[in-house]
């Protein structure tokens, strides 16, 4: 038996007296490991948090209690504002092309803290940069193979079967230039082609598509949310979900929206081997459109998307606080998908 | 003069002449060790480690789980992220996080596990290899307090000395009997003490199997019951005075093989008790203290027609007993894989060194000697006996 003669538990136990006072509830906490900077984390209340620790069993730590120091993601505050904030949307226009470039690369990727995932890439991250593009436009994607294995885009949506990713295989240091108007409007996805498909897809060779309508949609604070998981042992499960490729990264650093301004959220599942997933919002309802098509709109908290299954969420938050939203399979949730917005004045 | 010194100078020649492979050696390493993996690249690459945790002892507290982990590969490996029943938990380490070859931490988990439910975890290193370990019923470890303490005494006792005690207690009996049953019943001692042999020797292939392969082997096994049988030897012989050990002196033998026995039964009792895996039942001590009270029998035989004290009784009732608590403690309170395989060697080499003592006494104290009916009948008896009441323990 090794004897310890301060333990954090002991620690905690101690301050509970004190818990009321929000200064010494944060010491309890391990102190605010992102003191400084421009922080999403910087408008949690540390001192609710404390009390409630500690006021509870002490030791055990529930959903509040991930939030700060506790909450094991990897990465700073604006580190995934990328993959979270599509390209601004652009009004429909004659004859426009959209050029992207996209560059499949080998990376080890920091899923969840101190976990490397030796990823296949779009652009070095897993899910890929999200393509934008307005109904009608030329979609022009330039596709450099700079990875290990052949790999190909595969595009969702109405285009030339020559365009589509299946058979023009790209070799590795090869190139393809994928060309076709982009339609229908609403929310795809992009994913490589190559077989073993389940291996080139959980890699992370995957991303969202939006194609916006000629009638644009209403202004509005704009997410996107890609469902993902991540099997780093190789047995054919997930060992780590989460949303934009980082474990708990919202619930560390929670997304920051204004109450009563129109959030729009591109959710998309491009979680391989679990045949679903799912997006549950507490203590607020929100509209949801599947693949962003069509004049159907669902008013729910939670909604279910299959493998490869998208659509458009649209919420006004009606109070401020914040706002769990997860995986309603508990075991997704307590295995990385799980995040807060924290909506504001 | 001369002479004198170059015979000095050529014994300390030998010695030197005997350090050069040795020097040689070191060389030969060091520019292996230098050459890096260009060696190895000649015939291939090198697989990824394993990176495989080795999960020594979980540990429940109240609102707490504490795991104790290893690194049993050459490579380093990193404790990144902790799983409890398939969720990713906040924990710290109190050690190193990143482990260098052999070297443990035990990480802390704050936790609310419920009461005799089985609980799942996993210690998963920085390059996303999950190790996982089942624990059949999640119960609170013992603290090292007065009352697990006398517990774990009471329960040894009952399981070592009573028995053996019970056992002596047929020293009258065999008193009246004749040479000839006289040889069955030590011939029934050395079947007993084969079967406990085999048992531990069994039971230490099977520790040494679980361990990592840098600290286990069957070498650690040959070392344990080599060391024992040896050991065992040099004492008869010297209690013997170098003839065949034969009345108290045998007695004793058969009271040490049987007490080594005992440390390592004490010693999986407690162990398998303090991790949860063992349902500590009134029906499991009754059924070791039938498995164990035919070694008494085998300590009475060898004094059957040899005076006695009784306090000479209680000491070989004690010799033969009393480790079982000893093993308990050890086995209740700390985490002794390497030790364990150790302990159950060395009661296999004990136990068959005792089967050659009482062998040897069989053979020419019995009317008949070996082959005679009574001592075949006698040795087999013992095995059925044995296997017969282990059925109760197991």
């Amino acid at each position: 038996m090794t004897k310890k003669p301060f333990t954090r538990r002991k620690l905690l136990a101690a301050a509970a007296p004190l818990a009321a006072v929000p200064f010494v509830g944060k010491l309890a906490l391990g102190g605010d490991a992102e003191a400084g900077g421009q922080s999403h984390a910087s408008h949690l209340r540390p001192e609710s948090d404390a009390a409630h620790i500690v006021g509870g069993r002490g030791a055990t730590m529930g959903h509040a209690a991930m939030i700060g120091p506790e909450v094991p993601a990897v990465g700073g505050p604006n580190d995934l504002d990328a993959l979270l904030y599509p390209p601004r949307a652009l009004r429909a226009k004659p004859g426009r092309v959209r050029e992207y470039t996209l560059i499949a690369e080998d990376k080890d990727l920091e899923i969840a803290p101190g976990i490397f995932f030796p990823a296949w890439t779009y652009n070095g991250t897993a899910p890929g940069p999200v393509i934008r593009a307005t109904e009608g436009d030329t979609l022009r994607v330039r596709f450099l193979n700079r990875g290990s294995h052949p790999h190909t885009i595969h595009f969702h949506g109405i285009h030339p079967t020559n365009m589509d990713g299946v058979f023009e295989i790209v070799e590795s240091g090869g190139q393809f230039v994928y060309e076709f108007e982009a339609r229908p409007a609403g929310l795809h996805l992009y994913h490589c082609h190559a077989t073993p498909l389940k291996k080139h897809i959980h890699k992370g060779l995957h991303g969202a598509f939006i194609v916006d309508p000629k009638e644009p949609r209403p202004p509005a604070q704009e997410l996107v949310l890609v469902m993902n998981g991540f099997d780093t042992d190789a047995d054919g499960e997930n060992n780590f979900y989460t949303v934009n490729g980082r474990s708990f990264y919202y619930a560390r650093y929670p997304i920051r929206v204004k109450r009563s301004e129109l959030v729009r959220i591109y959710l998309a599942n491009l979680t391989e081997f679990d045949l679903i997933n799912s997006l549950h919002l507490h203590a607020d309802f929100f509209r949801y459109q599947p693949t962003g098509t069509g004049d159907y709109w669902e008013y729910t908290d939670t909604i279910m998307q299959c493998q490869g299954q998208r659509g458009v969420l649209e919420i006004q938050f009606a109070n401020t606080g914040r706002f769990m939203f997860h995986a309603h399979q508990s075991e997704f949730t307590e295995l990385g998908w799980m995040g807060f917005f924290e909506v504001v004045e | 003069m001369e002479a004198g010194a170059a015979a000095a100078r050529g014994r300390m020649g030998w010695r030197l002449w005997a350090v050069v492979p040795v020097l040689l050696l070191a060389l030969a390493v060091g520019a292996v060790v230098t050459s890096g993996s260009s060696l190895v690249d000649l015939v291939g690459t090198n697989p990824p480690p394993a990176d495989e945790f080795d999960i020594r002892r979980v540990e429940f507290s109240p609102g707490e789980i504490r795991i104790t982990v290893r690194n049993p590969q050459p490579d380093d490996l990193t404790i990144a992220n902790v799983n409890i029943d398939d969720a990713i938990v906040p924990f710290t380490v109190d050690g190193p996080t990143e482990l260098g070859r052999l070297r443990s931490s035990t990480i802390v988990v704050p936790f609310d596990w419920v009461e005799e439910d089985p609980i799942t975890v996993g210690v998963t290193s920085s390059t996303g290899i999950q190790t996982v370990k089942e624990i059949p019923a999640a119960i609170a470890t013992p603290e090292p307090a007065l009352r697990g303490f006398l517990g774990y005494a009471v329960i040894g006792a009952l399981v070592g000395i009573l028995p053996v005690a019970l056992g002596l207690l047929w020293l009258p009996a065999l008193r009246q009997a004749s040479p000839a049953w006289l040889a069955a019943f030590m011939a029934l001692t050395a079947g007993l003490l084969v079967f406990l042999g085999l048992e531990a020797l069994s039971e230490a292939f099977a520790l040494q199997a679980a361990l990592p392969s840098a600290l286990g082997g069957s070498g650690l096994v040959l070392l344990g019951v080599a060391l024992s049988f040896l050991g065992m030897t040099a004492l008869s012989g010297r209690l013997s005075r170098g003839g065949t050990a034969t009345g108290f002196a045998l007695a004793l033998l058969v009271s040490i093989g049987i007490g080594i026995h005992n440390l390592g039964e004490g010693l999986a009792i407690g162990a398998s008790f303090a991790l949860g895996e063992l349902q500590l039942g009134t029906f499991l001590i009754i059924g070791f203290m039938i498995h164990n009270i035919t070694e008494g029998l085998g300590i009475a035989a060898p004094v059957a027609k040899t005076r006695v004290t009784i306090l000479a009784l209680v000491a070989l009732a004690l010799v033969a007993g009393a480790p079982a608590i000893l093993g308990a403690w050890i086995g209740g309170y700390t985490s002794s894989d390497v030790l364990g395989v150790l302990f159950f060697a060395i009661a296999a080499g004990a136990a068959f060194q005792v089967v050659v003592e009482v062998g040897r006494y069989v053979a020419r104290q019995a009317p008949g000697g070996l082959r005679s009916g009574y001592a075949i009948g006698g040795f087999l008896a013992g095995i059925a006996v044995m296997y017969v009441t282990g059925v109760l323990a197991g």
